[in-house]
């Protein structure tokens, strides 16, 4: 009888899951999302370790990725050969690939590398993020695989509507489905689409040198729980391969170096007992000490101190850099705080409802890349909407009640009068005033009675900004009918507001 | 063609203006009705049997397209948005003329699902046989010619454009730039490109395209008005429940009406001035038959 591969289903079960739950991270039609792709995030023990590092604080939304880190305690890589979506897109593509089996990474560069996260994290930048292999594949996905295939569908449909006509209402439902279900609502090709598609191609074309390559030589997440298996008690039996056969080596994805199982990374894929011709390897509880590899400790822990302590330096130097145009999501209090969170997964960009969050590019220093800014000419912060927080798999973007949410003040609009038209041109307009969200209205304007250039007398309404009432929701910058540059603009700095210059009475006249 | 012959066809078709128009042609567009209740299904249906009944506009086998106000994320009681179930009456009066589809949308200003979603017409209308509420589609917007006084050409809707009958329901509300937003601005929410730019000379450029895009009947949504801080509101203080539905065949009358609603002149009001001042309906007041119910 045939049996099953375990490890083969799961795979393809949490790959399943793993698509489902990013699909799902975007509005349908209900305020709020209960299942998102941030559960991958929060049951992710590099994300956890880097927090804790970071913030010097545990917090219970990390409560899964502490479970798994224990069962890796006692069971090993399992995450890796079971769970792990990216893993199971590499295993698929291995295929593709004529291997010519070379080592072409330093054994112990790995070691080096999550050192080097870790103690840079604890130093207070947390960058993680670039590397975690869960953020790589949301981040392809987000950036370049789901918008290239929306845009792909939406050009289809387009093409039938020049081709049909009116007649293509006819299978309207069907796209309707389609784009109610699957689609995302808007095509957004972000910036650094590419970069994100290169990281995920590279990740792929490795495969050519060996089988997991990525997972064996440089994945941090798979380091760290490879670590932490050292440690557990669930084995692969015998470790080392029998002197009759050997087939194992070849089988075997990730772990055998010379005729010894390396434990740090052994996935429990559990092909070597499904494919055993002699039925003699076991995967079973058993005390007995490893036969380890030695390695210099010391030397890795020293190195990555050293370029932990200096590159986070460096990095700090643009963090508290001020960049005026630096606009985070709503709720993000702390730009010290949010950095020392964000996880750079992209689930708030892609969720955000009018593509106001974009990837940071240069914003502020490279260290910004992949961090959501928002981008008030390109989109605006939706009023009644509090998906980002909702998503945000480490709380960077806090979760807030709409009321709360309402009032977080974002930046601060400012209108530049040699572009707004009724400074600039003495012509009417007043799109920003009508769209601005606040229910007061924090946009207002004076009547007076001017005369144009023309020379006649003319009603004009100027606007103004109240700015106790800004959010800097950005709508105003966003809908500024202006064709280039808006007549109004947000700015992180608050030093515009009144009680910045006057100083704060605590009562406002403004009502 | 000779002179005489000439002459006679110009003079007789003077005379058919002058006199046919009146009394040969059976609708008399300058009849407005009112109704008022509680119940806004009933007024709204009361409100249209009131100018002659749906089927004076509907005839079976048209497609109706239905224009309300669905541009901002707001509840219907924030009084922002067209009330659905005003939308929901005039729909099945179309039905029950025969109509063969009814389409509804409206190019909103915040993002279109959530609009469609708190104004409640998502509910309303989600099983609703032959009514489609439909979302904007950009590949749908064609330029057409209107050589107007300030807009010479601009993107507008084809759905709105081939409708056989196009019925258009604002809210009343208050607005920054105009004072109130009607019927006449309304049409706006078919525009493509970039609206934002009409705002400039925003009473020509409306007269420019309710010329073109003609409204067969209008209904203004007075069940509850927003007083200030429009188009958006956003506070329930700024909103006065009125309970009243206004329907006509004309459209400038019909927002000359609603002015009223606000304790306004429709001469305060420059969009209706204009749009009266190009031919496009009457405004007086007093030259308008009123029917209450």
């Amino acid at each position: 009888m045939k049996r099953l591969n375990l490890s083969k289903i799961s795979q393809f079960f949490f790959l399943i899951l793993f698509l489902f739950l990013f699909v799902n991270t975007e509005y349908r039609g209900k305020d709020e999302i209960s299942l998102a792709i941030n559960s991958f995030f929060r049951a992710n023990p590099l994300v956890l370790f880097s927090y804790i590092l970071s913030n010097f604080s545990f917090t219970w939304i990390l409560f899964p990725a502490l479970l798994l880190t224990f069962f890796s305690f006692f069971l090993g890589r399992f995450f890796c050969g079971w769970i792990c979506p990216l893993g199971t897109t590499i295993d698929f593509f291995s295929k593709f690939f004529r291997k010519k089996e070379k080592r072409i990474f330093h054994p112990h560069l790995k070691y080096y590398l999550l050192g080097f996260l870790l103690f840079v994290s604890l130093f207070g930048i947390n960058i993680t993020g670039l590397l975690d292999p869960i953020a790589i594949l949301v981040r392809f996905l987000t950036f370049t695989a789901f918008p290239l295939f929306g845009d792909i569908v939406k050009s289809g449909w387009v093409g039938l509507y020049e081709i049909l006509g009116e007649k293509r209402d006819s299978i309207a439902f069907l796209y309707d489905f389609l784009k109610s279900n699957i689609l995302p609502f808007r095509e957004t090709i972000y910036p650094l689409a590419f970069v994100s598609f290169f990281i995920f191609i590279v990740i792929l074309i490795l495969e050519k040198f060996e089988k997991r390559s990525w997972c064996r030589n440089l994945c941090p997440l798979g380091t760290l729980l490879g670590l932490l298996s050292k440690f557990s008690i669930f084995k692969r039996l015998p470790q080392n391969l029998c002197k009759d056969c050997g087939d194992c080596k070849s089988i075997c994805p990730t772990g055998f170096e010379k005729d010894l199982l390396q434990r740090e990374e052994c996935i429990l894929c559990m092909d070597c007992e499904f494919k055993c011709k002699f039925k003699r390897v076991r995967f079973n509880i058993a005390m007995k000490p490893d036969i380890e590899t030695s390695f210099s400790k010391r030397r890795v822990f020293i190195t990555s101190f050293i370029t932990g302590y200096f590159v986070s330096g460096v990095f700090k130097f643009f963090r508290d850099g001020h960049d005026s145009r630096l606009l985070r999501p709503p709720g993000v209090k702390d730009e010290k705080v949010f950095l020392q969170k964000c996880v750079r997964c992209g689930e708030c960009i892609k969720i955000c409802l009018k593509n106001a969050l974009y990837p940071a590019v240069f914003t502020n220093g490279f260290y910004n890349l992949f961090t959501p800014i928002l981008i008030p000419r390109k989109g605006y912060c939706e009023y009644n909407c509090t998906l980002c927080g909702q998503v945000c798999p480490t709380k960077a973007i806090p979760q807030l009640p709409l009321e709360t949410k309402r009032k977080e003040v974002i930046g601060i609009a400012v209108f530049d009068k040699n572009h707004c038209l009724p400074y600039a041109k003495k012509v009417n307009c007043m799109v920003c005033e009508e769209h601005c969200p606040v229910p007061k209205k924090a946009i207002r304007f004076e009547v007076v009675y001017e005369r144009d250039y023309d020379g006649k007398m003319k009603e004009l309404k100027k606007p103004y900004v109240v700015d106790e009432l800004c959010i800097g929701c950005g709508i105003c910058e966003y809908i500024c009918p202006l064709t280039s540059k808006a007549g109004i603009e947000v700015f992180k700095s608050k030093e515009l507001s009144r009680s910045d210059i006057y100083g704060y009475n605590g009562n406002s006249k403004i009502s | 063609m000779e002179r005489r012959n000439f002459l006679k066809v110009i003079g007789s078709s003077f005379l058919f203006n002058l006199i046919g128009a009146k009394f040969v042609l059976p609708s008399d567009p300058k009849v407005l009705s009112v109704a008022e209740g509680k119940d806004y299904e009933k007024i709204t249906k009361d409100a249209i049997n009131a100018i002659g009944g749906i089927s004076k506009f509907v005839k079976p086998d048209d497609v109706v397209v239905i224009k309300p106000n669905i541009g901002w994320d707001r509840t219907p009681e924030q009084s922002a948005n067209t009330h659905p179930l005003v939308v929901k009456a005039i729909a099945e009066e179309c039905i029950k003329a025969g109509a063969k589809r009814v389409k509804i949308f409206d190019r909103t200003c915040n993002d279109p699902r959530r609009c469609y979603e708190t104004s409640g017409f998502n509910a309303v209308f989600r099983n609703m046989r032959k009514v489609e509420l439909k979302h904007i589609e950009y590949e749908r917007f064609k330029n057409v010619k209107l050589n107007g006084k300030f807009l010479k050409e601009w993107e507008l809707y084809d759905e709105a454009l081939n409708a056989d009958v196009f019925i258009n329901v604002p809210v009343a509300k208050h607005h920054g730039l105009t004072t109130l937003t009607l019927a006449l601005k309304n049409v706006m929410g078919i525009m493509g490109g970039n609206r934002g730019y009409i705002h400039r000379d925003i009473e020509t450029a409306l007269a420019d395209i309710n010329s073109v895009v003609k409204s067969h009947l209008t209904i203004i949504d007075a069940t509850r008005i927003l007083l200030n801080h429009g188009p958006q509101g956003g506070d329930l203080k700024d909103v006065k429940v009125l309970n009243r539905v206004v329907a006509s065949a004309d459209i400038v009358l019909a927002d000359a009406y609603a002015t009223t609603f606000f304790g306004k002149k429709p001469e305060e009001i420059s969009i209706t001035v204009e749009a009266f001042k190009r031919g496009l309906g009457e405004m007086r007041l007093s030259n308008a038959k009123v029917i209450k119910v």
